[in-house]
């Protein structure tokens, strides 16, 4: 701006560094290293170095089982968000109706309203007494209640609800800043409808569902309180397990070690989508 | 769409299957919202239910859920504890928020972009990790945990806050601050009495918003609570791990009507797209 704003922007920047630097980067860095540690069940854990952890965890059938059922879940919760959301997204982006403002507002709206509350919602729709039981009941499809909550179904169908507005952002962003005329010069060159989306507007948008796909599938795989109140204990996944270890176990170390497992994975699929998104570019 | 390029034929056959694309569009739109709105829906429905079940339709209409909800000390301090803490985490990440967005601005240049990226840092890691290494944190530095929760608040209501303010700032004009600074008014005072009034609708939407955000946190809350300090979605998600009777609809209807209507206060103001980014 000026001569002498250096230290001003200095002093502007201060807060925030020292929040992120000492709450945020600090801790996660002592938490993920924590994960080489001994665990010790009198102490936290013993700054001795061991592979005890990783091998433990990679080891058991139980925790491999947890840590393909976190990603399978994932993987399928991001393809179902962006089955749903896509449509919604296109819709949003091409639509002039004086209802947009409204519309885009009801799909920010659940969003603001926390994750309890819909996974609450989830609760009341699926179980045995709930809504999708009466339904089918009173159409004759079924004699008496199916169970759907504790299974991995009624865990999918409640994530893919919370976490769908996250894919519709970018894909909105990506799709509505696509250039009109791109369109209409496909479609005066002779291009049907349906040719026109899957060979100019889908490849056009890739970076919106390449982005909304990776933010989905993170935030699916960190996810603690639907799963535990949907899928109970037969749908245990990696973000219930962290819990339980840091709350009753007291074993921090091996919490840590699943810890590292899923930023693993979070950071190979944002290096997928950085690499998705260079190739578009180049 | 122009189609007069079309041959005859096709543009025929081409009618009639856009009226159907575009009832099966709406359809598939119509079907999509009904998915997105009707767990919310079902809970404020589910909330007059005068029996014990959770079950949709109602039997009949009563308030003794809110009554019982009123009753519940566990559950109205609960309530009282979320407001205090999302009025706390709401100031913090608001000024802090502030003072990052001017710096980013107006002091950045070329490196604005990353450092946008750089600030909306805690949105890109998972809340549970946050969390967990906040609690972790506590346990060697001596720091009382209800600061733990206080600063783990104000850490993820922050992206928020920075992306609507930055969003305001852009529409000032810097002339106005250079004028103020020519006429002999210090950075602070230009900051107070020029900058804070032009963009005080963006400033009120970022204290609303980071509000929301911590009210309806429970990741964050998930580690950092404990007694005298519980949130309300950590009340209701400990409650519904043994029983979940309609007071739990009660209280997240009245959650649901309060957020909603501060989402109304923010999207006339600045508009929720700003602050979402999208």
């Amino acid at each position: 701006m000026r001569a002498g704003g250096g230290i001003f922007a200095a002093t502007l920047f201060t807060p925030i560094t020292v929040l992120y630097l000492s709450f945020l980067l600090a801790p996660i860095g002592f938490f993920l290293v924590m994960s080489v540690f001994r665990y010790s069940p009198m102490e936290l854990y013993i700054p001795a170095v061991t592979a005890d952890n990783f091998v433990r965890l990679l080891g058991e059938e139980h925790y491999r089982n947890i840590i393909f059922r976190t990603l399978r879940i994932a993987a399928l919760t991001a393809f179902f968000s962006l089955l749903l959301g896509y449509p919604l997204a296109y819709f949003l982006a091409r639509t002039g109706s004086i209802w947009r403002g409204v519309l885009m507002f009801l799909v920010i709206a659940p969003l603001m309203t926390g994750v309890i509350v819909r996974t609450y919602g989830w609760i009341v729709l699926l179980g045995s007494e709930g809504t999708v039981n009466v339904t089918l009941m009173w159409l004759g499809l079924i004699d008496r209640p199916i169970k759907i909550l504790e299974t991995e179904v009624a865990v999918l169908v409640a994530l893919v609800h919370i976490l769908m507005p996250y894919m519709v952002f970018p894909l909105f962003s990506s799709l509505a800043g696509q250039d009109p005329d791109v369109e209409r010069a496909a479609a005066t060159l002779g291009a049907g409808r349906w040719r026109i989306f899957f060979e100019v507007t889908l490849p056009l948008s890739r970076a919106g569902i390449l982005m909304g796909s990776a933010l989905v599938f993170t935030l699916t795989a960190g996810a603690v309180v639907t799963p535990a109140l949907l899928g109970g204990t037969k749908v245990q996944m990696l973000g219930q397990t962290i819990y339980d270890l840091v709350l009753s176990t007291l074993n921090w170390p091996f919490a840590s070690a699943i810890a590292f497992v899923l930023v693993l994975c979070q950071f190979s699929i944002i290096f997928l989508y950085f690499k998705g998104g260079r190739r578009r570019a180049g | 769409m122009p189609d007069s390029n079309k041959t005859v034929p096709s543009a025929m056959h081409l009618k009639a299957s856009s009226a159907a694309a575009r009832y099966g569009m709406g359809f598939l739109i119509t079907a999509i919202y009904a998915f997105l709105l009707a767990p919310v829906l079902i809970i404020v429905f589910t909330s007059f239910n005068p029996t014990n079940a959770n079950t949709f339709p109602p039997t009949g209409f009563s308030l003794r859920w809110y009554g019982t909800f009123l009753e519940t000390s566990g559950f109205t301090d609960a309530f009282r504890f979320s407001m205090w803490l999302g009025a706390i985490a709401a100031v913090g990440a608001t000024v802090i928020g502030f003072l990052s967005a001017y710096a980013i601005v107006r002091f950045l240049g070329r490196r604005r972009e990353a450092g946008q990226s750089l600030a909306l840092l805690p949105v890109m890691i998972p809340h549970i990790l946050i969390s967990i290494s906040l609690l972790l944190a506590l346990t060697i530095v001596p720091f009382p945990e209800l600061g733990g929760l206080i600063v783990g608040h104000i850490i993820i209501c922050l992206p928020f806050t920075i992306a609507g303010i930055t969003a305001s700032l852009e529409g000032v004009d810097e002339q106005l601050e250079l004028a103020a600074m020519t006429l002999g008014a210090s950075r602070l005072r230009t900051l107070w009495e020029v900058v804070i009034p032009l963009i005080a609708p963006g400033l009120l939407s970022a204290l609303i918003f980071a509000f929301i955000v911590s009210f309806g946190d429970v990741y964050i809350a998930l580690f950092l609570s404990g007694p005298g300090r519980t949130t309300l979605p950590i009340e209701i998600f400990s409650y519904m791990q043994w029983e979940s009777t309609p007071v739990v609809a009660a209280i997240t209807t009245v959650q649901i009507l309060m957020i909603v209507a501060l989402g109304l206060v923010v999207e006339r103001l600045v508009g929720l797209r700003k602050i979402m980014r999208v």
